[in-house]
């Protein structure tokens, strides 16, 4: 889209918000308005239309990732329990002595330097790896959604729902009917297309929604935004927020502080033993 | 089991719609026999048993492609649910499948275009070919998982069988030799002790190649198993 479609975006960001559509063109009209007044492009006045989209919805007070404030019912039972847990490759320590409790309703991040083994961690919690030291107790279920890759580049996102649903025992139409809801509600709609076509951020949609396909009661994520525009990382945490709602323990591995507020615990490897 | 059985079948069903999108592969495998074949059509049983180890080639290398291709997603494939078994056996299926259709594409070619003493016979020796093929491109894969590093696995021991006199112990180690006895009983007046070491061999190298992949495989993708967490 050109500069001369902001105020389609504009709209277009409102509703995905969840503004009625009638309140989105109002809103897109008066600030049309304003910027005929003032005489200078919208993007300069006003700044980028899904920033300022997000903006006017916030002093709306209707503003859906209002919701990722909201602070999660109350702690469920354990899912996922870490005591000392340790890897080291030959001679190489990666860590050492991690502890970690995850309940259902509960979102924890793991954060740490480049190298300091979150990926590891978060792969020790799926049975991927094998801790050297210390005890894992997990629930059965669990979804793991990479950093990237974990998709075939030739198959659509049908395709891949079908194959995930097939692993997990689901039928064909099940499976589809679920990755279609599950990616609209990251506001994407599945084409067919193969994989690789998709951008990065798509991508990475395919690949939430496929840890998610089978409904699990712990889902391990590895910086699943990569790629994520901002209007996709806001519903992403959104998403999160629905999880946790919904009694699901979430583990996220990042390196963004600023998504230390949606978590209730945080478990920063850097600062455990090596 | 009937969730591992559905499994196999999305895997066969979604590798063989995988590998028919590239279409280049498609032409690739299908013309590599076929260029065995022309540079030797002036001999009867050389182009035959050229173009039986083109079908070998072609198939085994596709495989390992596959195999190699589907690591990044077999893990996450495990760990929703699906047995390795169903992982491995849906696409040694899917890759049969494909080595038999080029067989029977093939058989209709020599039909056609050559005079050949017993014609049935280059059925058997094409298919055994491809069967073969599947499995062990799916072992060396397992074994060498990475794409040049199994593609030059996968070249030497192809050239080895093209070079090794076929009645010394290297070539009865290799996993084609049961083409080239299949090959021989369907060109060259001999008797049917070369049809059935020919088949005996193959039905040994088909073992051995999925049991070693399943192995591999099934050690590879294995997930620790943790207790549920005391309530």
């Amino acid at each position: 889209m050109s500069a001369d479609d902001w105020d389609l975006r504009l709209e277009a960001e409102l509703v995905r918000l969840g503004l009625q559509p009638a309140r989105a063109r109002a809103l897109r009209d008066e600030t049309v308005a304003q910027t005929a007044e003032a005489g200078a492009p919208a993007d300069r006045l006003f700044g980028p239309a899904h920033l300022y989209a997000r903006h006017l919805a916030r002093e709306l007070g209707d503003l859906r990732v209002a919701q990722l404030e909201r602070r999660p019912a109350r702690p469920g039972r354990v899912l996922l329990s870490l005591r000392g847990v340790g890897k080291r490759y030959r001679r190489r320590v990666v860590f050492s002595g991690v502890d970690l409790t995850v309940r259902g309703g509960e979102v924890a991040a793991v954060v740490g330097a480049n190298g300091c083994g979150k990926s590891t961690l978060l792969r020790i919690c799926a049975g991927f790896v094998r801790p050297s030291t210390g005890t894992v107790h997990r629930t059965a279920r669990v979804g793991f959604v990479p950093q990237d890759g974990g998709t075939v580049d030739w198959l659509t996102p049908a395709e891949h729902f079908a194959l995930f649903g097939a692993a997990a025992g689901m039928g064909r139409r099940r499976a589809a009917s679920t990755g279609d809801h599950l990616a609209r509600r990251l506001s994407w709609r599945p084409e067919a297309e193969p994989a690789q076509h998709l951008s990065g951020g798509q991508r990475q949609k395919l690949n939430l929604v496929l840890g998610e396909l089978h409904a699990p009661d712990l889902l391990l994520l590895d910086e699943p935004y990569q790629g994520f525009d901002e209007g996709t990382y806001l519903d992403f945490w959104q998403q999160v927020g629905a999880w946790r709602d919904a009694g699901r323990a979430v583990v996220v591995v990042t390196h963004l502080l600023h998504d230390l507020q949606h978590v209730d615990r945080v478990l920063d490897l850097g600062a455990v033993g090596r | 089991m009937t969730a591992g059985v559905a499994s196999a079948g999305a895997v066969a069903r979604l590798s063989v719609r995988e590998v028919s999108r590239r279409r280049a592969v498609v032409a690739l495998v299908v013309a590599q026999p076929l260029c065995f074949y022309l540079a030797r059509h002036d001999l009867t049983g050389q182009s035959v048993r050229m173009l039986t180890l083109g079908i070998g080639w072609a198939i085994s290398t596709l495989t390992l492609f596959v195999v190699i291709g589907a690591r990044r997603v077999d893990p996450r494939l495990r760990l929703t649910g699906a047995p390795a078994a169903s992982l491995v056996g849906g696409r040694l299926l899917a890759m049969s499948a494909a080595g038999v259709a080029l067989a029977l594409g093939y058989w209709v070619l020599v039909a056609v275009d050559q005079d050949v003493r017993r014609l049935w016979a280059v059925g058997p020796t094409m298919l055994v070919t491809a069967l073969v093929a599947a499995p062990f491109g799916s072992l060396v894969a397992a074994l060498l998982p990475r794409e040049l590093e199994g593609a030059l696995g996968l070249l030497t021991v192809v050239a080895v069988q093209m070079l090794a006199d076929p009645a010394g112990p290297v070539a009865k180690l290799l996993p084609f030799w049961s083409a080239r006895e299949i090959g021989t009983y369907a060109i060259d007046p001999v008797g049917g002790d070369y049809l059935a070491r020919g088949l005996a061999h193959a039905a040994v190298t088909w073992t051995v190649c999925l049991a070693g992949t399943w192995a591999v495989c099934s050690w590879r993708l294995r997930l620790a198993r943790y207790p549920a967490p005391p309530a």
